[in-house]
């Protein structure tokens, strides 16, 4: 069954995210990437604590896409320099929204962290 | 990017449902191989590290996708969920581990139990492995040669004897190359020959077999060093084989062009063969075969010359269609199929049967694989073996199986609070799952630890005439097929561990606090069940070795028509100086008379073919009086009688007279046959003052003088055929077995007869000194390594069961201690608990027992080509095993049965 969320859809129910939803989201949040860019992205950002395989990040990808989360992209950037059998996603304004709250509500926690001193660091 | 780990990747996206594949496979195969071009920037190991974990999380994904719609009973707790509803944010990897490390807490804290699981894995895993290795060296891998799958054998089929691989006459073979479905034809001695090598020490035996000019480039095989046959080489060359070279002329790296004398003749090596390179294959002979040795020394050119001039020693062939002496192996043209092959062949015998009736008259053609024609014969048996190892590792896993569910109920209360805590049913069972998988891992290394002495074992063991027996040994895929297998292992018997316990009921698991630990109504009947299997397949187990048993009594038993104690055999060969028949003559006299000296000699024999340990050879009879075209003439084995062969070997005579030194080149010619030749061919008459013509239609009539009884010439269990005998004197043989009968141990004279043949003359070489009985027991050797083999399972197999049912019945009575504690302080009597708990037992291994008959009732008559004098049903094997199988599970109950007799009220009611 297909459901294309809305973005005006309840993004709250959605939440919280798991970890790797949420890197992919936030692999995504810089622009359209190829499979094999997300997973260098997050392997690079989480220090290698979450590297993503073509099993693992394909099976997400797929729900990603069935949540209406994320769009694969009809053209490919720079296509002349480029190899064919690469696929391109990118944020869809759901995926933007639920990446966005899911950032608010760890923040709202880091916030909280924050007033009760455990969570030193500043910026 | 090795090709491997790219098409191991591949397979694994064939696991995905279709329509995630063809939306998502393009682009993970291409992430594949971008990932696998950065690890490999960091070196080999770090890419092989990617590759594992890129193929690992491949296949697991798949099954998680498969299992999408389970998902909340899925096996794996799902870290790319898009809720987060635990605490999963860990990867696969890092609850592996985490399971792993627990795993080896809990061995560490349980050592026998783990100790005990990983030595009856490593045991199951361990045979296995080594019957593996053996059927992948035997039956699975190619032939040495190139493409070996377009090689076949072509065989002439006698229809009138009902032989269907008879080997080829020359000129047949020579008709054969004309068939266009082959891109060459080529043809080998189909019998290999024992002779002489004179080397600076003296007569040495070889073995040699002689082969067309072509056939090492139609095997596809070159020397090592030098070069294959010319034309020029027919009478002076010769190939000798890697070991020859090493063994023999200390690996001489100048052995090009060093003339050898063979056969007393001089002989220029051309070539050195490699080191793998086996032709022929024993069954790649025909009847007449041969020697006892397993691998030729060298190779002659076969040259073919005129019928008359023919002799074997030379190397020769006669240019006939009635001497039939050729294995012709043949490689399949390009494009053309083994039907096509066959069609044609079929084509050139008939048109041969119509220009040459009289030697044609029944010959046909018949084609079989190179592959199956060397290693066909023993399939039956290894598959037998296959099985049967099978179903001791099944057995193996069912008794670790049913420790880990007896573990699991005293390890409930900690289940159950891991599971209040949180832990889901499905981590549970993957932390059941990791343990069992880390056993038979474990198991699996065990096995390895001991292939290498597993394997020279079964070398050890296997009689020397199992084909390809020198080519045995652990490769690659025995890795491959131990690892797959230990993995396989783990998980069958983690499987009705894991799910039974992962059903307990958390509350009641609580509840049991201080308590003693019981198992559910549901584990019980799984552990019951499981014992019932066990002995079961012990009793399928026990009864095929059983029946294997019993069919090796009855070959033993089979009264091989002569004396087999107190005999010493050996074969000679007499060198061409003696090449006058009168010459051999004499010297044979000479011969006769040192040997009958000799302390302890009573009777002196011998003959061209000796039963049990040689070969045959088959003349055409043609029988007087009778109007038969010649080829409808019936055969016979046909053999020369040297000194007293028949009262030497204790054959005894049923009719006539035996040879006597009369019966020489100028007496009027005759012979002796045996009883099965006189009923097949004189039914009814008298043979005795008939005469007959062997072979050709020319030569003297031969007057049959007596009737011998029959003997046991191919194997004990071949029923024996018609036999000729001639006496030696007409016509000496220059490769004769000489038979001693003594009145002390055989191998006792044997320096005496050494001494007396050097004393004859120093070049007469002698092979195969042996008693009798150690040339029937090797005619036996292969059935009796089969046999070692199957009995040894079925003894292990009884151990497994016992091993069962002792373990279960121990937990038994140690959770009904209280319950009978009752019984007992209420005033049952002891021997009314021990009958019960004996009763439960036998209602077990009987129920096991029934099973087992059943399943091997219709296993049974598979094995059928292996039994001999019994029948795959044999009542006795049915009804003995069972009883033996339910005897031992009994006695297995036996140490329970007796504590729970004495259990002591007081402190078992205490422990509540």
């Amino acid at each position: 069954m297909h459901m294309t969320r809305r973005p005006d859809a309840d993004v709250a129910s959605l939440l919280p995210l798991t970890p790797v939803v949420f890197e992919i989201l936030l692999a995504l949040g810089g622009g359209e990437q190829h499979g094999y860019a997300i997973m260098q992205d997050v392997a690079e950002r989480t220090g290698g604590r979450i590297e993503l395989h073509a099993g693992s990040l394909y099976r997400a990808l797929s729900r990603l896409l069935e949540g209406g989360f994320i769009e694969e992209l009809d053209e490919r950037p720079a296509a002349a320099h480029d190899d064919q059998r690469r696929r391109y996603y990118r944020l869809t304004l759901l995926g933007t929204a639920v990446a966005r709250a899911e950032a608010e509500r760890l923040e709202a926690q880091l916030a909280v962290a924050r007033e009760r001193r455990l969570f030193r660091r500043h910026t | 990017m090795t090709r491997a780990s790219l098409v191991l990747f591949r397979a694994l996206l064939a696991a995905y449902p279709r329509r995630f594949r063809r939306r998502f496979a393009e682009a993970m195969e291409q992430s594949f191989r971008e990932g696998y071009a950065h690890a490999a920037t960091a070196g080999t190991a770090a890419a092989l590290v990617f590759v594992v974990r890129a193929c690992i999380d491949t296949g697991v994904n798949a099954v998680a996708l498969r299992a999408v719609r389970l998902r909340d009973r899925v096996l794996w707790p799902d870290p790319i969920g898009l809720h987060q509803q635990k605490r999963t944010s860990d990867m696969w990897w890092q609850i592996l581990v985490s399971d792993a490390r627990y795993a080896f807490r809990m061995f560490r804290r349980n050592p026998v139990f783990a100790a005990l699981a990983v030595v009856a894995l490593g045991l199951g895993i361990g045979a296995n492995t080594a019957i593996f290795t053996l059927v992948d060296s035997v039956l699975l891998r190619p032939l040495p040669y190139a493409h070996p799958d377009r090689l076949v054998m072509i065989w002439s089929s006698n229809e009138r004897e009902h032989r269907d691989r008879d080997v080829v006459s020359p000129l047949d073979f020579m008709d054969f190359k004309r068939a266009s479905a082959f891109s060459s034809v080529e043809a080998a001695y189909s019998f290999v020959i024992g002779g002489t090598w004179i080397s600076k020490t003296g007569a040495e035996p070889i073995t040699f077999t002689a082969v067309t000019s072509q056939l090492f480039e139609t095997l596809g095989r070159a020397p090592i060093l030098g070069r294959t046959f010319t034309p020029d080489d027919l009478q002076t060359g010769v190939l000798i084989s890697y070991d020859f070279w090493q063994k023999r002329l200390g690996g001489d790296s100048a052995v090009l062009g060093r003339v050898l004398n063979i056969q007393y003749q001089p002989r220029t090596i051309v070539g050195v063969m490699p080191k793998d390179f086996i032709f022929p294959y024993r069954a790649m002979l025909g009847p007449s075969g041969f020697s006892s040795s397993l691998s030729v020394d060298m190779w002659f050119p076969l040259a073919f010359v005129d019928d008359n001039a023919f002799t074997r020693a030379t190397a020769t062939a006669p240019l006939s269609r009635q001497v039939r002496m050729l294995s012709v192996i043949a490689r399949l043209a390009d494009g053309h199929t083994r039907e096509q092959a066959s069609a044609e062949l079929q084509g050139i015998a008939r048109q041969i049967r119509g220009t040459h009736a009289d030697t044609n008259g029944n010959i046909g053609v018949s084609i079989v694989p190179a592959h199956e024609q060397a290693v066909g014969s023993v399939r039956p048996a290894l598959l037998l073996l296959v099985g049967g190892v099978g179903l001791v590792l099944l057995m193996s896993c069912i008794n670790v199986a049913n420790m880990l569910l007896a573990r699991s109920t005293s390890r409930q209360r900690e289940l159950a609070i891991r599971s209040a805590l949180g832990a889901g049913r499905n981590r549970l069972i993957v932390q059941t799952l990791v343990e069992s998988v880390l056993l038979g891992g474990l198991g699996g290394l065990m096995a390895l630890a001991f292939l290498r002495l597993s394997v020279h074992g079964i070398v050890a063991l296997a009689p020397p005439e199992l084909p390809r027996l020198g080519e045995i040994s652990p490769d690659m895929s025995v890795l491959l097929f131990a690892a797959a297998l230990s993995v396989i292992t783990g998980v069958a018997t983690g499987l009705v561990p894991a799910f039974a316990s992962s059903r307990g009921d958390v509350n009641s698991g609580l509840k049991q606090a201080g308590r003693s630990a019981t198992s559910g109504r549901g584990q019980q009947r799984v552990r019951s069940a499981l014992v019932i299997l066990e002995a079961a397949l012990a009793v399928v187990l026990t009864v095929s070795a059983g029946l294997l048993v019993r069919s090796f009594v009855s070959i033993l038993s089979t009264d091989p028509g002569f004396q087999v104690e107190h005999l010493l055999t050996l074969q000679l060969t007499i060198p061409p100086k003696y090449n006058g028949t009168e010459q051999r003559r004499t010297m044979y006299a000479d011969l006769e008379a040192r040997l009958r000296a000799i302390p302890g000699v009573t009777d002196v024999g011998g003959t061209t073919r000796l039963p049990l340990g040689s070969t045959n050879v088959s003349t055409k009879i043609n029988i007087e009086g009778r109007s038969v075209p010649p080829s409808q003439w019936p055969e016979a084995e046909f053999r020369r009688s040297v000194f007293d062969y028949f009262s030497t070997m204790g054959i005894p005579l049923r009719r006539g007279r035996l040879f006597t030194k009369q019966d020489g080149p100028n007496a009027p010619p005759v012979c002796v046959i045996n009883e099965t030749m006189a009923r097949q061919m004189f039914a009814g008459i008298d043979p005795v003052g008939r005469r007959i013509k062997f072979g050709s239609a020319d030569g003297p009539w031969v007057t049959i003088v007596g009737v011998i009884g029959d003997i046991r010439h191919s194997a004990l269990d071949a029923p024996p055929q018609p036999e000729v005998y001639i006496n030696y004197l007409v016509n000496p043989p220059s490769n004769p077995f000489i038979v001693l009968k003594t009145n002390a141990d055989p191998a006792s004279i044997v320096p005496a007869v050494r001494a007396q043949l050097q004393a004859v003359d120093k070049d007469i070489a002698s092979n195969d000194i042996r008693p009798m009985t150690g040339v029937l027991s090797n005619s036996v050797a292969e059935r009796r390594f089969i046999l070692l083999l199957a009995v040894s399972f079925g003894v292990l197999s009884l151990l497994m069961a016992a091993v069962g049912v002792y373990g279960v019945m121990a937990l038994v009575v140690s959770e009904r201690a209280p319950e009978m504690a009752i019984r007992l302080a209420l005033g049952a009597s002891p021997s009314r608990v021990l009958q019960q708990v004996l009763q439960y037992g036998l209602v077990l291994a009987g129920a096991g027992a029934a099973l087992g008959v059943a399943v091997s009732a219709v296993v049974a008559p598979s094995m059928r080509s292996l039994l001999f004098g019994v029948r795959p049903v044999d009542p006795f094997t049915f009804i003995a095993v069972p009883s033996l199988v339910v005897a031992v599970a009994v006695a297995a109950c036996a140490g329970p049965a007796w504590r729970s007799m004495r259990v002591d009220p007081v402190r078992a009611l205490r422990m509540e």
